[in-house]
């Protein structure tokens, strides 16, 4: 609201803005109206509503009532008519972080996400810059990178434990080239390197459409004036396209850092429940808790946190690309 | 009145009377409940997938359907889940949206767990009656029906008790005549079956159920209950001694092939069905159509699991010879259900001596009704080991806390296996596992209602 004041404020002159200011102070409508910049003048904002009305419906009321749930000691006991459940404040989420693995799994989830997303990156770039010039066979190039991306993580997770299971694929192979392996894939340490493998082999191609969308906006001029310039592959890359990818890939980065904090499927189907220690992610862990253990309120008190958990990520990149705020409008002005 | 003041309150309204939409459908619908006159209306029943037999599930179904139809002039509509998760959920929302399946049938230890939220309709003698009566099941079934006789909620539907299978040439040729009726006369047998790449026992070390029945019935047969009363006994040191011995069997008897730290109870079963086992424990009567079609058809036989607990050669004063858990489905009645006597009328079907007996022809499991077992067992004397271990089985606690305290079990398993395969389980850690075990367990126990 202060902004629309603010702006008139520029471009009337003193004495007329305070008497203005006294007008919309006093409500008068066709002051309004004029106090707002040709472009905000007679929006059908009320076209909004049915958007708005299931934004409320589909998002907002169910995160209020995940709130409230939070508060409740909500179990099997209580579910049959669960808005009489006994309310606890914050018991819940002192159980949480006191009583259960939460901290643990917290700390699992972020530290895996964060490596996920890290190495994904420069498969990402590299396979987009790779694909970037014809070629003969290029389309069918870039088929075959979308495909695990395209799978269901279902399936990825059903083949790749196959794969891992005691003396399976991976061992056979291990052990033609010479390497004997010991121990379990799907259940100890090695479990937590095993989902960073499969997460970051499904979820590259993410980063990789991403890049090569962005790509595509680096006008051939650009091109042709480096070439003309000089510049070398690096130089072009590092000073000329580089520039161009730093929004894609930001989002790229934030998106899938999300993506992975959130994965639930590829866990479950790898490593099943009760999850093994290494691998037991915050997802995981909220679904034990509230879909098998029923304790459908301390459930909702682990989501509030995963809630804040991506919301840091979210809020850094919602300032970055300006999406919170007026602040585009200013910039473009300028 | 201002017009933004005018769209909120549109807002609002629209928003009120697409919420009531959502709740007030349960209470439309049906109306002539009280009679079992089902013209013009649905059933629907909430069945397990038949994993082993899905064709002739889906015929079974369109049967059940026709009859019922022909009985009563009501559609019957069956649905399934794959996982007693995928249930759990079903149940879950069901229970607070108040529609769903007008009849589920559970699995017999997951039957405290969805009876805690009250959703099934109480049994009471008008109940039993619709179904022809309580006293027509087989007494040791009713134990997994409710925490005592007036709190029912499950009618016994069928019943899979546990038992092994054993290899008879591979006992014959290592000269053992019968095979064991102790935890440690069975470890000892396992060791003079065990050469090459020939194992004394198939387990299935990573499976999500398997592991808690050995424990649960080495504790049981030791004098632990587990859940005794309003305490949790995980930390008991039988229970300890089950956990030592059912991973024992790998590290210290070395009877069990290395490889089994990662099956699943379906992989334990190929083991054996390819003659690489002499026992697999833990097995039901549904793997006969398995080991029938493989290299072990014809030298294989049933008996009961050993019901004398681990370093014991007689069953202490405490224990129970227990063979194998309640092992079965119940079937219970929503309490939403808007058509209740008809659902009873469908039970009362579904638990007829014919059902009994074509459900025990089509998919091996058996029947539930004393007369229906009475005349499969004259049918089938090599099965005498299957209906032994039936009465002989014990129910696991009917507490809303059991379900806790199972996944727990388990999880001290899950927790253990990367040392298991390593090839050694310390005790230190065991105990640590089974206290925060023992702590979930006991949190559960304290929330019962």
């Amino acid at each position: 609201m202060t902004q629309i004041q603010e702006i008139p404020a520029d471009r009337l002159a003193a004495d007329e803005t305070e008497s203005l200011g006294k007008k919309i102070l006093s409500g008068d409508p066709k002051i309004r109206q004029l106090g707002r910049s040709p472009a905000e003048r007679n929006r059908p904002l009320w076209m909004l509503l049915p958007g708005g009305i299931l934004m409320v419906v589909i998002i907002v009321i169910p995160l209020l009532l995940a709130f409230f749930i939070a508060m409740l000691d909500l179990d099997q006991y209580t579910l049959k008519d669960w808005a009489s459940a006994p309310f606890i404040g914050l018991g819940n989420f002192v159980e949480a972080v006191s009583k259960t693995n939460l901290l643990h799994a917290i700390g699992v989830s972020v530290s895996y996400a964060a490596i996920v997303t890290i190495v994904t990156l420069p498969i990402g770039v590299l396979a987009a810059l790779a694909t970037q010039n014809r070629f003969r066979g290029r389309a069918f190039v870039r088929s075959v990178f979308l495909i695990p991306y395209v799978l269901p993580a279902f399936v990825v997770g059903t083949v790749w434990s196959t794969m891992f299971q005691s003396g399976g694929v991976v061992d056979s192979f291990l052990a033609s080239i010479g390497i004997q392996h010991e121990g379990l894939w799907l259940n100890g340490p090695q479990s937590y390197w095993v989902l960073v493998l499969v997460q970051i082999w499904s979820s590259w191609p993410f980063v990789y459409l991403l890049v090569l969308a962005g790509l595509q906006a680096v006008e051939n001029e650009v091109h042709e004036a480096s070439a003309l310039d000089g510049a070398g592959w690096w130089i072009k890359l590092r000073f000329v396209i580089f520039p161009y990818l730093r929004g894609p890939v930001t989002l790229a980065l934030i998106i899938s850092f999300l993506h992975n904090v959130n994965s639930f499927t590829l866990p479950f189907v790898l490593f099943g429940v009760p999850a093994p220690k290494d691998v037991e992610v915050l997802p995981i862990l909220t679904y034990v808790t509230s879909f098998q253990s029923s304790r459908f309120g301390l459930g909702a008190a682990m989501a509030v946190f995963s809630l804040v958990l991506i919301l840091i990520p979210l809020f850094v990149y919602l300032k970055a690309v300006r999406l919170d705020s007026g602040d585009d409008k200013k910039v473009s002005k300028k | 009145m201002k017009k933004s003041t005018l769209i909120a309150i549109a807002g609002v309204a629209t928003l009120s009377l697409a919420l009531q939409g959502c709740s007030s459908t349960s209470n439309d619908s049906g109306s002539g409940a009280g009679s079992t006159d089902g013209a013009g209306k649905t059933l629907t029943v909430m069945m397990q997938a038949n994993g082993i037999y899905p064709d002739e599930q889906k015929q079974w179904f369109s049967d059940i359907s026709a009859e019922f139809k022909k009985e009563t002039g009501a559609e019957v509509v069956f649905e399934t889940f794959a996982s007693s998760a995928e249930e759990l959920t079903k149940i879950q929302t069901s229970v607070t949206s108040g529609q769903g399946p007008d009849i589920y049938s559970l699995g017999t230890t997951f039957t405290p767990t969805a009876a805690a939220t009250g959703a099934f309709v109480t049994l009471t003698d008008k109940e039993w009656d619709l179904v022809g009566g309580r006293d027509r099941f087989v007494p040791a079934t009713l134990q997994m029906s409710g925490a005592s006789e007036s709190t029912e909620v499950g009618i016994p539907f069928s019943s899979r008790p546990f038992v092994m299978s054993y290899n008879t040439e591979l006992l014959s040729a290592a000269g053992i005549d019968k095979p064991a009726t102790t935890w440690d006369e069975f470890a000892s047998q396992a060791k003079k079956l065990t050469s090459g790449d020939v194992y004394g026992i198939s387990l299935a070390y990573a499976d999500g159920f398997d592991p808690w029945k050995f424990i649960w019935a080495m504790s049981v047969q030791a004098g632990n209950p587990i859940l005794d009363g309003k305490t949790a006994r995980l930390d008991d040191p039988v229970t300890l001694k089950a956990y030592e011995t059912y991973f024992g069997w790998l590290t210290k008897d070395q009877v069990v092939d290395p490889q089994s730290v990662s099956w699943k109870s379906s992989q334990a079963i190929a083991a054996f069905s390819e003659g690489k086992a002499a026992y697999l424990p833990m097995a039901t009567g549904t793997s006969k159509v398995t080991l029938d079609n493989s290299s072990v058809a014809g030298k294989y036989a049933y008996a009961v699991m050993p019901t004398i607990p681990p370093g014991s050669t007689t069953l202490p004063s405490d224990g129970k010879a227990a063979t194998s858990i309640i092992s079965g489905d119940n079937i219970v009645v929503a309490n939403y259900s808007e058509n209740q006597e008809l659902a009873f009328a469908l039970v009362k079907l579904l638990t007829s001596d014919s059902v009994q007996q074509d459900r025990f022809t089509l998919f091996g499991e058996l029947p539930t009704s004393q007369d229906a077992a009475a005349k499969v067992q004259t049918d089938n004397p090599e099965l005498e080991a299957l209906i032994k271990s039936s009465a002989q089985s014990v129910g696991t606690p009917f507490s809303g806390a059991w379900g806790d305290t199972q996944n727990e079990l388990v999880n001290v398993v899950t927790q253990t296996l990367p040392s298991l395969s390593s090839g050694s389980v310390n005790q230190g850690d065991l105990k640590s596992l089974l206290g925060s075990a023992q702590d979930v367990a006991q949190t559960a126990l304290d929330k019962v209602r």
